[in-house]
């Protein structure tokens, strides 16, 4: 099949939005298709989106024989057999409204004529869809709240699972994501405050700046933990985090409300290692179920140190929960096989 | 769709990668057809928002419409159809007021583009002097290196011809073969190429069939790998390129200059003529069977000459000084 | 809310009265109100009504730029008159908004401002109309052919609504044309209007004092009023031309004066012509009358203020049966049909003058649902609904200016500008 994969983009700017369509087009490559990939660029300034939008629905992609878009407002394109991998809305009109620090504009008249307008418009594009699927199940509901159409989860894989291996459970309790106040490495070096055993911490990833990196040293030092805490504020290759997956007693991933599971929980799992989380961390909580592949706790440094301290003391109970981890993976069908079933129905 | 613009557009990221800087390629879809559809596709274009780029680099219609402060154009194509084309009768814009309105509306969009770049660059001599011509702007010609120039070096003076590229009615690869059947016997030829269609190959087969070269002539129909070709290439004696009326060198030529390899073009086939200068770097023949076969005959009477013609070609190339970081300079200025 | 108001403020304009009321109504409502004034430059200077809330010109192009950019929405109140709503126009194209129409038929209007914009004047014509309308829209040889000639072909509605992100209009006999040319939402509010003087209405009033039956019509006096008609009805009954007598109040050319003086005068009707009064003693005209006439052909506006004044007055009217009289109740007004003017005219006359007690009766019918229906405290209210319901629209509005901006930068043929595939249905802006 001939089958073009549209998103929208800001240039230089890699992640996950990225790597979605980009390992979706090797998967599907391998498979004998011919894969078209399409960046469009764009900015979400308010006064700019319907002119960007009505040049999306110009854009003809007819020597497709399906067409998959990604992230917003690439579902505003046009084509017989079009199909979305949702990954969510432009959220400062949709649920981050009410709130003044997201919105990005005045909660004025017309503003929220703006927003009633996107809503239309995303509505109607959402329709056209021959299929809708989302990477979550609360990007799911929003679909369904906000704009009335139904939607499949269908869980985004990491690429080349085969990388990751599992050779033994140490001391270590790893996070390995970007250096972010929203992904709250805090709370786990506040934790290390009220652990009882000699569990030990590992955080590391790059940093949109140095600041929470920073800050994370100077608590560090304030708590006195410096002895069985690692801060490695710098860019981890997928060796290295192959690696330290592999040997970790259990990992950690506690953003503060992130709509999907995170790849980092995805990668933990393929090691076959216990997932520690928060009762708020969003859709984490798709994947983590308390006590089976991992522990959602409340978001308190003594909680958190309660279950660290749980899978230092009982290794039998890490390995299990490991085990657990990686056959969740197939419950709820992480895999590209499965994607690929799915997406080109 | 993958051609010529999209090959180089990937190249010229790595080079600029290669030069320490960030690139990335923005392929923007554009379809012309029917061209009542052209209007959108330009404002399309026009209404797209790049940020967080610092410099934009853009190589074809409608691509180079997009607004950005610091925009540099290597013009590869204009939008033909509206132009040379729209003058030679092969143009899918409709006749009449509607066509003339279109025609406008794109001359009059080009040259605000034109007119909001940096700087402005043709890949061949041919753009440029349409550009001048239709727009009345004036740019600095940039031809694009070879990619590989690694993979033509060596090799030795074998005992044919060489004629590489895709094998199309342009491309004129059966002229060669006309040419052959009039040369002393010693004249061996190799064509090796993807046909454009099955019918461009099989025009290639019945001729080697009717005029009798079966021995002399080997067809390598395909798309070939990189080093097949390049090894046909280096071992040849010359390599024959005479395309009607191309704007750019050609990448044949390009190659064969690099390996010091004498050429063989003809006086129609437009921008090659920058590089073959009649007996001196290779043989500009008329295009006509009796002439072509002259020309292909002299190529085995005096080896040493057709070495000297070579090693010319080669030296008259390098004095281009077309090499990626060379280009990547002159388009970061 | 914060409303910016494109209107004609001078006193005498009957849609600056109304314009004034509304502005109060949505003060009281707790709305912010600037009113930008859209007289052409003379009138500019004349005395206004008393709005009670900042006023700027439509021609101090800085001040209009701040106070938009500061407000929700536009609104704009248009009506048949180049002079009166010049800066409607100009501004309309510019800055898409709500707007209030008052006419069905906006071809002076536009006769006027194609005098200075015939490119642009021609291209709406061609793409509304047709080349047939182009061919002939500037070459009637008189005010009545062109009316006659272009109120049914090209009133020229389409070309302010379809710039407008909403329109408001007060009666439901035009709306088709405002409804396929408007891409927002088209809602029909009673007209807002209150009895000038109302409060003075006069307490000794006596039907058919003296026997005689006191007939009003206000207004320019001009052709579609019928004054002729109701002369030549008057003239047709030996009753009523023994007790009726007739009054014009309201500015008249003096050739009209001339030539109704003549007739009345040579049927033996007994005419009065007043000329143009202020407000009080229109007041006192109206409060002092027996019956109004209102009678129109053709009928071109939305609303008719003199009627609607007519009903809060408690008078009883008698209007033509067309338009925006057509949807008044059948009991409050009397209804005449055009084709058969003149006799039904005169029965309904002769059926008024002799029963002063049905006439009161439908007067009073007539005034209790014209206050609570024409009331400017709903009109208000509607306004800001449907300002609310349009700023859904403007950001597509916004878009596809945008795109003709460009299309125009580069030289586009009005033939590209409309086409289906680029721009759609998109109105040429001025």
């Amino acid at each position: 099949m001939k089958i073009a994969l549209v998103s929208t983009f800001v240039p230089f700017i890699y992640g996950g939005a990225r790597n979605i369509v980009e390992w979706l087009q090797a998967m599907l490559e391998k498979e004998g298709h011919q894969v078209e990939r399409i960046y469009l660029p764009q900015i979400d300034a308010p006064d700019l989106l319907f002119q960007q939008m009505t040049a999306f629905r110009w854009i003809d992609l007819s020597s497709a024989d399906r067409v998959i878009c990604f992230r917003p407002q690439a579902h505003l394109i046009q084509h017989p057999h079009k199909i979305l991998w949702f990954i969510h809305h432009i959220r400062s009109f949709y649920d981050l409204w009410d709130n003044d620090l997201y919105r990005g504009c005045p909660d004025d008249e017309k503003h929220r004529g703006l927003r009633a307008a996107l809503h239309d418009a995303d509505t109607i594009a959402l329709r056209e869809a021959k299929h809708i699927f989302t990477n979550s199940r609360v990007v799911s509901d929003r679909l369904k709240h906000f704009n009335g159409v139904d939607s499949e989860v269908l869980y985004p894989p990491v690429f080349s699972s085969e990388r990751f291996h599992t050779r033994e459970y140490n001391d270590e309790i790893v996070c390995i994501c970007r250096l972010e106040h929203h992904k709250r490495q805090h709370l786990l070096v506040d934790a290390m405050e009220f652990t009882k055993t000699p569990v030990r911490l590992r955080l590391c990833g790059s940093s949109s700046s140095s600041h929470y990196p920073d800050e994370l040293e100077r608590r560090i030092a304030e708590l006195g933990v410096g002895d069985r805490v690692t801060l490695e504020y710098r860019w981890i290759t997928e060796e290295e985090k192959a690696d330290y997956f592999a040997d970790c007693l259990a990992t950690v991933y506690l953003p503060e409300d992130e709509d999907s599971y995170g790849y980092p929980s995805i990668e933990a799992s393929h090691s076959a290692k216990a997932i520690i989380t928060t009762t708020d961390s969003g859709g984490v909580l798709e994947l983590v179920q308390d006590g089976i592949n991992g522990f959602v706790t409340e978001p308190t440094a003594e909680r958190l140190a309660e279950v660290m301290d749980k899978l230092y003391v009982d290794r039998e109970l890490a390995k299990q929960m490991g085990r657990n981890a990686l056959e969740r993976l197939d419950e709820i069908n992480i895999s590209w096989s499965h994607v690929l079933r799915r997406l080109l129905a | 769709m993958w051609g010529g613009a999209e090959e180089l557009s990937v190249n010229l990221q790595k080079n600029l990668i290669i030069a320490g800087h960030d690139s990335e390629v923005l392929r923007i879809p554009f379809q012309w057809e029917p061209a009542s559809r052209i209007s959108s596709q330009m404002l399309m274009v026009r209404a797209l928002e790049l940020w967080n780029v610092d410099k934009v680099i853009a190589l074809k219609f409608p691509a180079f419409y997009i607004r950005h402060p610091d925009k540099t154009l290597w013009l590869l194509h204009q939008y033909r159809q509206a132009y040379d084309l729209y003058d030679a009768g092969q143009t899918n814009l409709p006749p009449g007021q509607e066509g003339d309105d279109l025609r406008a509306l794109i001359t009059n969009a080009d040259n605000e583009a034109f007119a909001e770049s940096k700087r402005i660059f043709t890949n061949s001599e041919v753009t440029r002097r349409r550009l001048k011509k239709y727009n009345d702007f004036d740019a600095t010609v940039l031809l694009p290196p070879i990619n590989d120039p690694e993979l033509f070096a060596g090799g030795q003076f074998g005992d044919y011809i060489f004629a590489g590229g895709r094998v199309n009615g342009m491309k004129r690869q059966h002229l060669l073969l006309e040419a052959l059947a009039h040369t002393s016997s010693n004249v061996r030829l190799i064509i090796a190429g993807p046909p454009d269609s099955p019918a461009d190959g099989n025009q290639l087969r019945e001729a080697v069939e009717r005029l009798g070269l079966g021995d002399r002539v080997k067809l390598d129909l395909r798309f070939l790998p990189r080093e097949t070709y390049a090894e046909y290439l280096i071992n040849a004696a010359a390599v024959a390129y005479l395309p009607f009326d191309e704007d750019s060198l050609g990448y044949v030529a390009m190659e064969a200059a690099t390996a010091g390899k004498a050429l063989i073009t003809t006086s129609d086939s437009g921008g090659i003529l920058g590089l073959v200068k009649h007996r001196e770097t290779g043989w500009v023949a008329k295009p006509a069977a009796a002439s072509l076969a002259d020309v292909m005959n002299a190529v085995f009477v005096d080896q040493a000459l057709t070495r000297s013609y070579g090693r010319s070609a080669r030296d008259l190339w390098n004095s281009f000084e077309i090499t990626w970081p060379k280009t990547v300079e002159s388009l970061l200025q | 809310m914060k409303l910016l108001i494109f209107t004609p403020a001078v006193k005498t304009s009957a849609i600056g009265r109304m314009s004034c009321l509304v502005t109060h109504a949505l003060v009281a409502q707790g709305h912010d109100v600037v009113i930008v004034r859209a007289e052409e430059k003379e009138l500019l200077r004349r005395p206004s009504h008393n709005f009670g809330t900042r006023m700027i010109p439509w021609n101090d192009e800085k001040q209009v730029l701040d106070a938009a950019a500061q407000c929700d929405i536009a609104v704009y109140q248009v009506g048949d008159n180049f002079l009166y709503h010049e800066g409607c126009v100009s501004w309309l194209a510019r800055l898409p908004g709500v707007v209030c129409l008052h006419d069905f038929f906006v071809g002076h209007m536009f006769y006027a401002w194609a005098q200075e914009n015939m490119d642009a004047a021609n291209s709406i014509l061609k793409h509304w109309y047709g080349d047939n309308v182009v061919k002939s829209f500037f070459k009637y040889p008189d005010n009545a052919a062109f009316i006659e000639g272009t109120k049914d072909e090209a009133p020229l509605v389409e070309w302010i609504t379809s710039q407008a992100l909403g329109v408001i209009t007060h009666s439901r006999w035009g709306t088709p044309r405002l409804i396929r040319s408007c891409a927002g939402p088209v809602h029909v509010v009673p007209l807002a209007y209150d009895a000038p003087g109302e409060s003075t209405m006069t307490p000794d009033y006596e039907p058919n004092k003296f026997g005689r039956m006191k007939l009003l019509t206000i207004g320019h006096i001009n052709r579609n009023k019928r004054v002729a008609s109701v002369i030549r009805a008057i003239a047709s009954s030996p009753l009523l031309k023994q007790n009726v007598v007739y009054r014009l109040v309201g500015s008249i050319d003096p050739d009209t004066a001339l030539d109704l003086s003549a007739l009345a005068n040579g049927l033996r009707v007994n005419l009065v012509i007043s000329g143009s009064v202020d407000d009080t003693e229109l007041a006192i005209a109206v409060g002092e009358t027996d019956v109004m006439s209102c009678l129109r052909w053709p009928s071109l506006e939305a609303a008719s203020a003199s009627a609607i004044e007519a009903m809060l007055y408690g008078k009883a009217t008698v209007v033509t049966d067309t338009g925006f009289y057509g949807e008044i109740p059948d009991d409050c007004v009397e209804k005449i049909s055009h084709e058969d003017e003149i006799n039904e005219l005169r029965t309904t006359l002769e059926r008024l003058y002799s029963s002063p007690g049905a006439r009161a009766a439908m007067g009073e019918r007539a005034r209790q649902w014209a206050s609570s229906t024409y009331s400017a405290d709903n009109y208000a209210r509607q306004l800001v609904d449907t300002s609310i319901a349009s700023q859904r629209l403007r950001p597509r509005v916004i878009a596809k200016a945008y795109f003709v901006r460009v299309m125009k930068q580069w030289g586009a043929s009005d033939e590209l500008l409309h086409a289906e595939e680029t721009l759609g249905s998109l109105a040429v802006m001025s």
